[in-house]
């Protein structure tokens, strides 16, 4: 679907915001926090039609919903994960539970059961994951047998446990991934079918706002109708169709709350004097917890907007990008928020401060929806068979295309990016030469380094653009500030890395050093601490202290 | 009946930025909003709307992004929205900006009662709403708390120094909206927004209301801004605590090293 105009996509964020400050407050999330609760009345009064409405963002308009595209989605996500990132979960698993419907539903399906949720405002689950499997689905336990009348097949059997679901608890309606006779297929589960029963709420570490429950299914009757899509079998495919824009939800959700945290910690630090004056005035302080941190979240961003468009322009799968998009958002989330509870010191580490609820909310964005691990091997599989394919050329083609962007604007950090993308192709080149990805770990890290160089391009690129995207809350002096920092960064990493990777798993030295070009990557880091300071002194005039 | 509720969309800060060298607002980074009273406004015209079935228009003047409080109103539940969008209007005073205001109203029609905020919060002049009622040679209540209709009368309570007064008059009339400091701006549901863009929304130039140029921008206006600046920082206060003879003998310290006594 494609994204909905800017005007309207605003008035809704808005909406969502003013609901938030009048009916979330801080106290009311630390006390739900604390009591490990899901606050089900905030979810149902938001999926009220006449308050907020908000699932319907996932519904398309033919069925009475807003027909949100994954722009507006990303935006909400983000929005939510601000507010909170356990009642953002709830929300979430009503997206995703929703989406093999979107996906794969047959349109009597959808006519029915879409409607349904628009209309009833119902809660929804997404079931996959078991003891067993998790991103490894293939060793699904779940199964649907038969049930045979007059010759006919009238419905399903469906027993197994689920497991760390979202919403498992308080859901009305399940999507549940079962092994049928043909193959992985979904099924629509209600919560008052005979043999269902959901499981205690988990006592996580963070989201506690989120109920997450295992689900029981004991010789669940389900009528043959309820088989999404009518046909056995196809419940893989569907759930890998919409992992591309799952992920840019999560992706959403570490970056609204790795923000979050950050800003929070740079309006603290306009107020905390130490030694003489404000903590923001000091290198020390910002160029350490805040700059870097900043500087990578909206790396991230640009990542994820890239991706949301190129999705919402008919593009389908894009299951690298969203990896990357995800991988990057919460691993720099995570990191970020870490830094935003040092950058407040002891008060950070006290619940007084909401920095101490966002860190331990935030490392599930590391772990659902695919992990960090398996998103590594998902970005280096990808990834590498587009350097395969293309015999070596991927990258290099790429850094050709930031030449480009570089010679138009010298001032977004393309020429790094460049260098970036020019090492990762030559670590790429003697990975491949040295048959050195029979390594697992060189194959983790390469995810990891191929993250880093393409946010860089993504990044350089858009702060090259003459017209910027709506939300970018710096100027352009700020923001391609902002983009030479990441862009230095990322090519550092990258070579660095890069060459300390191969040398450590190669038995013959290559000449590595001079094809990661590693004196041109450390010329490139000229005017780092000027930059650092200009994007600090943006931070602070742009988050002002309350 | 038919009521217009003129709206105006502002930058979202009381606390004003100015550049001190060229004399204009800063406006980057403040996002902008629908001008809490005309919001008060208009939440009061729906009212009506909803207890008398009433249509409601709105109308603002401004760049194409004000467009986005034109849709807010629309959203909450207003049935037509105008923009009068044009560089001839740029830079136009309250005076300019009141004749093209009526202009336009006088465009969408018969109109039995106008709504719009006291004030807008970035200019604060209060002007606007009485000037579209002088253009439009019809009466005026400022000030108002409350506005009901009974057949054709429209009531309004009126707020006065130390109380309020009724006022009452047959349209059309214009009234100009004070709110309560617990006011909260209602927000529309995604729903609303969604179905705000199959409301007829148009984007009026100078030549369609008919407005001469000359009584348009800046030179149409008789208002000349010289000069803005931001009044001068009150330096603190000292303040001493202790007996009241203690005191007295601090401050002539001060008064004396300061030279105010010998």
């Amino acid at each position: 679907m494609a994204s909905m105009d800017t005007i309207s996509r605003n008035l809704m964020l808005d909406s969502l915001k003013e609901y938030a400050k009048r009916r979330i407050p801080y106290d009311l999330l630390r006390e739900l926090d604390e009591k490990n609760e899901f606050p089900a009345e905030i979810l149902k009064e938001m999926y009220q039609h006449d308050v907020l409405g908000l699932h319907l963002l996932m519904v398309p308009a033919e069925y009475g919903g807003v027909s949100g595209g994954t722009f507006d989605i990303y935006r909400v996500c983000e929005l939510l994960a601000r507010i909170d990132l356990g009642i953002a979960t709830g929300v979430f698993a009503t997206f995703l539970g929703t989406d093999p419907l979107n996906v794969g539903g047959t349109e009597e399906q959808k006519e029915k059961w879409l409607r349904r949720i628009a209309s009833e405002n119902l809660l929804v689950a997404y079931g996959a994951t078991e003891a067993d499997a998790g991103s490894d689905l293939v060793n699904l336990r779940t199964r649907a047998e038969h049930v045979v009348k007059n010759g006919k097949i009238v419905g399903y059997n469906v027993t197994g446990n689920k497991q760390w679901i979202s919403n498992g608890g308080v859901a009305d309606l399940y999507t549940i991934l079962a092994l049928a006779p043909g193959g992985p297929s979904w099924f629509l589960v209600e919560r008052n079918m005979e043999g269902f029963s959901p499981n205690k709420h988990e006592d996580k570490h963070g989201i506690r706002l989120s109920n997450t429950a295992g689900l029981s299914l004991d010789n669940v009757y389900v009528p043959a109708e309820n088989l999404i899509g009518m046909e056995e079998g196809k419940g893989l495919l569907q759930a890998q169709a919409v992992f591309g824009y799952t992920r840019v939800m999560v992706a959403a959700f570490g970056l609204g709350a790795g923000e979050e945290a950050l800003e929070q910690a740079i309006r603290y630090s306009q107020q905390r004097i130490q030694g003489g004056g404000p903590l923001s005035d000091k290198q020390g302080y910002t160029h350490k917890l805040l700059v870097p941190n900043y500087v990578r979240m909206e790396g991230a961003r640009s990542y994820i907007e890239y991706t949301s468009q190129r999705l919402d322009s008919g593009e389908h799968g894009l299951q690298t990008e969203g990896a990357i998009a995800k991988y990057g958002a919460s691993e720099w989330g995570n990191k970020a928020a870490d830094d935003a509870i040092q950058a407040l010191g002891g008060y950070g580490y006290t619940k007084d401060f909401p920095v101490e609820k966002i860190k331990r909310d935030i490392k599930i964005c590391c772990i659902y929806e695919g992990t960090s691990e398996v998103l590594e091997m998902t970005i280096y599989r990808g990834r590498w068979q587009e350097h395969l394919k293309s015999r070596g050329r991927y990258y290099l083609d790429m850094a050709d295309r930031l030449d480009q962007v570089h010679a138009e604007e010298p001032k977004a950090g393309a020429h790094a990016a460049a260098l970036a993308l020019r090492a990762l192709g030559a670590v790429l080149e003697e990975c491949r030469v040295q048959k050195l990805t029979r390594h697992q770990h060189v194959t983790f890290k390469l995810g990891k380094l191929i993250c880093a160089a393409e946010t860089a391009a993504i990044f350089s690129t858009a702060a090259a653009a003459k017209k910027y995207s709506e939300t970018v809350r710096f100027d352009r002096e700020g923001w391609q500030a902002m983009a030479r920092v990441f862009a230095r960064e990322a090519a550092l990493n990258t070579a660095l890395e890069g060459l300390a990777l191969v040398q450590g798993a190669a038995e013959t030295p290559g000449n590595l050093a001079d094809a990661v070009n590693i004196e041109a990557v450390q010329a490139e880091q000229k005017g780092m601490i000027a930059d650092m300071d200009l994007v600090a002194a943006k931070l602070k005039q742009t988050f002002k202290a309350k | 009946m038919h009521i217009a509720v003129m709206i105006k969309q502002v930058p979202d800060s009381t606390e004003v930025k100015i550049n001190l060298e060229t004399g204009t607002l800063i406006r980057a980074g403040v996002p902008s909003i629908l001008n809490p009273y005309d919001h008060f406004a208009l939440e009061a015209a729906l009212e009506l709307k909803k207890k008398h079935d009433f249509k409601v228009t709105v109308i603002s003047m401004g760049p194409p992004q004000a467009k986005s409080v034109v849709q807010l109103a629309l959203a909450l539940g207003a049935d037509e929205g105008v923009l009068l969008s044009d560089m001839a209007f740029a830079g136009s005073d309250t005076w300019a900006t009141s004749y093209a205001l009526a202009k336009g109203i006088k465009k969408i029609g018969k109109v039995d009662i106008i709504f719009s905020g006291m004030q807008a919060i970035d200019g604060d002049t209060a002007q606007t709403g009485p000037g579209v009622a002088q253009q439009l040679g019809i009466p005026q209540i400022t000030f108002c708390e409350h506005v009901d209709v009974d057949g054709r009368r429209v009531l309004a309570r009126k707020q006065i120094d130390g109380g309020h007064e009724l006022q009452e008059a047959r349209p059309p009339v214009l009234l100009t909206m004070i709110m309560g400091k617990d006011y909260a701006p209602k927000h529309p549901s995604f729903l609303a927004v969604s179905g705000s863009l199959k409301k007829p929304f148009h984007v009026w130039s100078a030549a369609d209301i008919g407005a001469e140029p000359q009584y348009l921008g800046l030179k149409g206006s008789p208002t000349q801004v010289n000069k803005i600046y931001p009044p001068p920082q009150r330096e603190k206060a000292a303040m001493f605590s202790g007996s009241g003879q203690e005191s007295v003998e601090k401050i002539l310290e001060i008064m004396k090293r300061e030279h105010f006594t010998e």
